[in-house]
This record gives structure tokens, sequence and C-alpha cells, in this order.
């Protein structure tokens, strides 16, 4: 049953590989940037990310797709609850190693 | 320590092909991520936060020099150069890649580690006293009676889908180290008038969002009925265990539902019924297990050792880690060493590659190759010299690994929490470092003396914080984090369940708290007299006016 969406929205998944937090963008690709987040303002664009979200899950290349409220405050998108909003950042301890070092690191 | 034998080598073995033939079919595309990932929680791959984490089981928490290298390599090799070891004497790397994993699990095979039981619902990791053989105050050694349970409770068939996972810690010591209260069961090593080993057994403790204490079900058991007495007591709980709701589904719930009585009524009946067919192993296979936890070969020593004296003397840094970090060995002349995983302002339970590396050239050196894991998120040496204590405090402390905060308030256990895991509310590193930068005076620490914090970012409880003397649970008020304190648990043998003092606090709040419970402790303790016992004659409502000033 579709979701009623209460208030700005963002997509979040894991890329299936290496599992890094990465954010579905305007262009349908995963960004592990949340300024390149696409917000999904009403019904039918959420319905329209998910869609485009889940059919990569389906072709393997991220999972645990996720619609999250959106945190529109700042100068860029982000997302409202700590939790993902601590996946966008990274863990806050060891920022010497972390998403820190480089926001789109690669192992 | 346990040597695998061919089976064990072939099993493992075995194991990593599979896993790699499942982790190939995931890539391809050939297994969806709902077909996957059971097969990869059954080899303690999960997905958190910002990557998988792989969880290692480290068998009642016993290294050897060798296998530390290996965890040091692989942390260097496929992970970030450095590894958490965890609540459950296991370790945990942060950031693998899946298509790396076989090869991690490979590597591990080669040193006899595994991942296997490290997740599921499933008997895990069996835990000990980190001092096991090497204490003073112990009636055996329990590690030949949990390498018999590892390999029963290993790939049990009927045992790889109870109703939740489950635990089972063991002591030999009369000082509980390894929490056995708070187990799923709990074993204590006895000795009975005529001299024979056997066990206590005590079940239905656990943490988690019903804190339960477990209960005594018998005074005594015969080593040679511990198998099937277990098999007997799981038998029960797989039976009649909750299925519909998995927050009622640990023994726990089923124990304090059907009363401590009814509940070993049933075992006994069900004991009666299989305890001649051949589970337990004959007493020439416990015979041989128990060869692989010979005493090492320690020629006595002198325990007065002029040097150390001397440098206690001068330097109060090595005074305190010599009255924290070392105890009585069973062999005059040794003690069992306590590398602090907690240094000032660190991640508790975190240890880099090269750190690793020390400890494994240390143990070699100093401690019969051999390294254990506590519970508390520390290592061991546990056999080393008193003489050669001088030489390897300055090792440690030159590499970060020589505070001398064992069992003060800032060897704090902390789990991974909203750094990392994905069911946290909170974090829980930042605060044990906030509180390790507030208390950072080693005089004010040691007159403060022994006092246990514990932080969990859920209330699952990996932190223990039911099981502190100061717990903190991070809860989740609104989407922001929230933390709870709680006073006067006891993970140890007077096992007590910590209680919430009043409403949750932010993240300086609950530093500001400490602070404050810690004054009135120390305000108003008796000569002698530590925190716990302050507490328990205090009661709540001292501290409670304290941190929120309700009058
Ligand atoms: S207590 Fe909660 S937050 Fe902490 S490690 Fe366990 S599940 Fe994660």
């Amino acid at each position: 049953m579709a979701k009623k969406i209460t208030g700005p929205q963002l997509i979040i998944a894991n890329r299936l590989d290496d599992g890094r937090a990465v954010f579905l963008t305007i262009a349908g690709d995963w960004s592990p940037e949340v300024a390149n987040a696409a917000v999904a303002h009403c019904e039918d664009e959420l319905q329209h990310l998910l869609a485009v979200a889940q059919a990569s899950e389906i072709a393997n290349h991220v999972v645990s797709v996720t619609a999250v409220a959106a945190d529109l405050s700042g100068e860029t998108p982000s997302p409202a609850h700590i939790k993902f909003a601590m996946q966008a950042r990274g863990p806050s301890v060891r920022t010497d190693l972390g998403y820190q070092v480089s926001p789109n690191w690669e192992q | 320590m346990y040597a695998y034998d061919t089976y064990d080598h072939a099993m493992v073995n075995a194991r990593v092909a599979e896993f790699r033939d499942q982790v190939e079919r995931r890539v391809k595309g050939e297994l969806t991520e709902d077909e996957f990932k059971p097969l990869r929680l059954m080899n303690g791959l999960y997905l958190q936060l910002h990557a998988y984490m792989l969880r290692v089981a480290i068998p009642y928490g016993t290294l050897s020099a060798n296998q530390m290298r290996t965890l040091a390599h692989i942390a260097r090799k496929y992970d970030k150069g450095y590894s958490h070891f965890t609540t459950r004497q296991n370790v945990q790397f942060n950031w693998p890649k899946l298509s790396e994993t076989p090869d991690i699990l490979q590597e591990l095979a080669d040193v006899e580690m595994h991942a296997i039981q490290t997740s599921g619902n499933c008997i895990r990791n069996v835990t000990t006293d980190q001092f096991a053989g090497a204490t003073a105050d112990e009636v055996a050694d329990p590690r030949p009676y949990a390498e018999l349970i590892r390999q029963w409770s290993t790939f049990h068939p009927e045992f790889s889908f109870l109703p939740r996972k489950f635990k089972i810690a063991i002591t030999g010591a009369k000082q509980d180290r390894a929490a056995v209260k708070w187990h799923d069961i709990g074993l204590v090593v006895k000795e009975n008038a005529a001299g024979d080993i056997g066990f206590e057994v005590l079940a239905g403790g656990g943490m988690g969002r019903t804190p339960l204490i477990a209960k005594p079900m018998r005074d005594f058991l015969p080593v040679e009925d511990l198998l099937s007495y277990l098999e007997a007591m799981l038998r029960v709980y797989n039976e009649q265990g909750r299925r519909d709701n998995k927050y009622k589904a640990r023994i726990k719930i089923l124990v304090d539902a059907m009363g401590i009585e009814e509940y070993t009524r049933q075992v006994e009946a069900e004991w009666e019924k299989i305890r001649h067919i051949p589970i337990d192993v004959p007493a020439a296979e416990v015979a041989r297990i128990k060869s692989f936890f010979a005493p090492p070969p320690l020629a006595v020593l002198a325990d007065e050792v002029p040097d150390v004296d001397d440098l206690a003397q001068k330097n109060f840094i090595f005074k305190s880690w010599l009255a924290n970090n070392t105890g009585s060995h069973k062999v005059p002349g040794y003690v069992n060493v306590t590398i602090s995983l907690k240094p000032h302002g660190g991640i508790p339970g975190d240890a880099s590659d090269e750190q690793m590396d020390l400890v494994a050239d240390l143990a070699d050196s100093y401690s019969q190759s051999e390294i254990r894991v506590s519970h508390e998120q520390n290592l061991i040496l546990p056999h080393v010299a008193r003489r050669d204590l001088p030489a390897l405090w300055s090792k440690l402390d030159a590499a970060g690994l020589g505070s001398p905060n064992a069992g003060l308030l800032t060897d704090i256990i902390a789990c991974p929490g909203l750094d990392y895991c994905a069911l946290a509310n909170t974090r829980s590193i930042p605060i044990a470092q906030s509180i390790t930068e507030r208390f950072d005076d080693l005089k004010r620490l040691m007159d403060i003396g022994p006092l246990k914090i514990k932080i969990s970012g859920c209330i699952n409880s990996c932190g223990h914080h039911h099981a502190g003397h100061i717990g903190i649970l991070g809860v989740d008020r609104k989407g922001t984090e929230n933390y709870q304190l709680l006073l006067g648990g006891s993970g140890a043998e007077d096992a007590s369940k910590a209680e919430i003092l009043g409403p949750g606090l932010d993240e300086h709040g609950i530093v500001d708290a400490i602070e404050k419970v810690v004054a009135v402790y120390l305000g108003e303790r008796e000569d002698g007299e530590e925190f716990l016992s302050a507490y328990r004659r205090l009661g709540a409502d001292i501290f409670k006016e304290a941190v929120y000033g309700t009058h």
C-alpha cells in the first residue's frame, strides 16, 4: 500500500558490495553525498523515486532501500532523523578513517 | 589451547567454500537479498549503517599470538586498520567488503577461527572468565568445559533455529567476572565434598528490554552429566519458548512465566528420558580436551621483585597500573595482566593493527603466546612473570596500551552504538570519550576506586547497562539522542539490576550527571566503601536529588 507522504523525503540505501550508505539522485543513480539526493515533495514524486530505487535493488546494485524524512532547512537536504543523518555523515568517531576523509571514499 | 582436529578443519573449510559460492551467486544476482541475508548472517556478516560488519568468534575469549597476528593482518588488508573487541569476547571488523569476506574467512580458518554462530537464533560463543586458568581464586579452569559445550553446540541440528539467540557463560572462580547470572544459562564450576568437579546451574538470566537475573536450578551437576543436562534444558526451551513475539522469545521470559521450579521439573523429566543415550562424552575425551588446557610450564619464581617495587615507588602511573591491571596468578611469581583498551578519549574495545601485532609479540615474549579477551573489552596476558612487568609496561605504554585504569571509572564498556550499529538509538562511544575526558586525573580516579560504567546505544543492551554500577541507555527522543541514567547494577556474583534514576538527559547532561553522582558518592562514602556498596546503603534518592534537584 502506498505510504502517505507527510513531508519531503529522500531515498537511502546501502551499496551491495561495500554497504556504503548512498542516496538516490535526480539522475536515477546513487551518490554517497547527501547533497546530491533527489527530494520527493509529493506522493507522485516519492512513488517515482521508489520505483527507480527498487529497480536498482532488483538489479542488485543496492540493498535496504528506504524512504526517509528530509530536513531542508540547511543549504543541502539531509535526513531529518539522527539515524539516517549518521548514515549521511559517517561515524562521528575515527573521522581520520571514515567518510570525512573523502566523501566518495572507496575501500 | 584447543587445537582443531582433521574433522574441525574439514568442517570449517567446507563452510568457507560454501559461503564463497553463496557470495558469488549473490553478486551475480542469482540470489536475492532475502535469500542471501540468512546465509550471510549464519557466517557472522551483518549489514550496518555504513558498511558490512563481520563478527568473528573468539572461543571463550582465548586467542593465541598467531591468531591475534591474523586479526591484525585482516584489519590491515581488508579493513581500515583497526578492529573492535566486544562484550561477548568476540571481535568485529567494521568495514569488510562483501566480495572479500570469503577470503577473510579463509584466512581465519587457516588459524582455526571462524564466524559461525555469531549471529542467528542458535547457541552463541560460550563466554568465560578472562583469567581462566590464570587466577588464584579458581576452583578449576572452566575452558575445557566451555570447549566441550562449543563442540556440542556447533551445528547442533536440533538447536540451530531456537526461538531466539542463546548465550551460555561459565566461570570457575569465586569472583564472577563472566556475568554468569546475566546469561540464558550460567554455570559455576564447583568442587563437592568428595573432591569431584561439577557445576552450579542457573537459568533464565538476560538483559534487553526485560532484564532478569538467572535463577539457580541445581547446586551440583556432575561433569559427566553436563551435556545431556544442557540438552534437556535447551529442549524444554526450544519446545516451549515463545516464537510469536521476538521480545518474549528468550528463555528468561519462559522461566519467569512458568517459574524456575516448574522449568526445573520439566528439564529433569526430559533429562531422565535422554540421559542414558550417548550425548555426554566419555571420560577419556574429557581428559583429551583438558590436556589442551594444561597449565603452562611456569617455573615458580619469587613474588618479591625489588625492581618492580622500586619503579612503583618512583612512578605513580606504574604503581597504579600494578594495582589495577595485574591480578594474582595460580603460580607464585606470576600475575595476569589486563591491557586496557580504554585510553583517555579512546574508543572502548578498539585496537589498531599495530597494537594487535604488538600484543601478539608481547604474548610470545612474556605470556606463553596466550592472549585473552575480556567481556569488559580489554585484552589479557594471562601468564606474566612479575619480574617482567617493568619491561612489559613500558612497551605497552609506548604503544598507547598502558592505561592504568582497569576496573576504574574510565574502564567503560560501550557498545558501537549509532556510530556503526543499524539498531541503535544513540551513539555510545562519544559519551564514553566525554566521560574519560572529564575524569582525566589519575589521582582522582584512584581515589574514586572501582566503578563500572556501562553504555548501550539501545535497549538490546550489548553495552550491559543493566549491570553497570552506573548504566547509560540511549533512547530515541523524537529522532534525537537522549540518555537514561541507571544506578546500582552489578554483573558480578552479587548480580543486581540497575534502576533508572529519572528522566533522560542530552549528551552533555548525561556527562554532568555522572559528575554529580560521583560527587555524592565521594561526599557520603564510609571508610573503604566502594561505589556500589555506598549506593546500596544510601538508596537512589540522594543521587536523584543531586542530578535532578527535585527539591
Ligand atoms: S546495544 Fe543496541 S546500539 Fe548497542 S550494539 Fe547492541 S544493538 Fe547496537
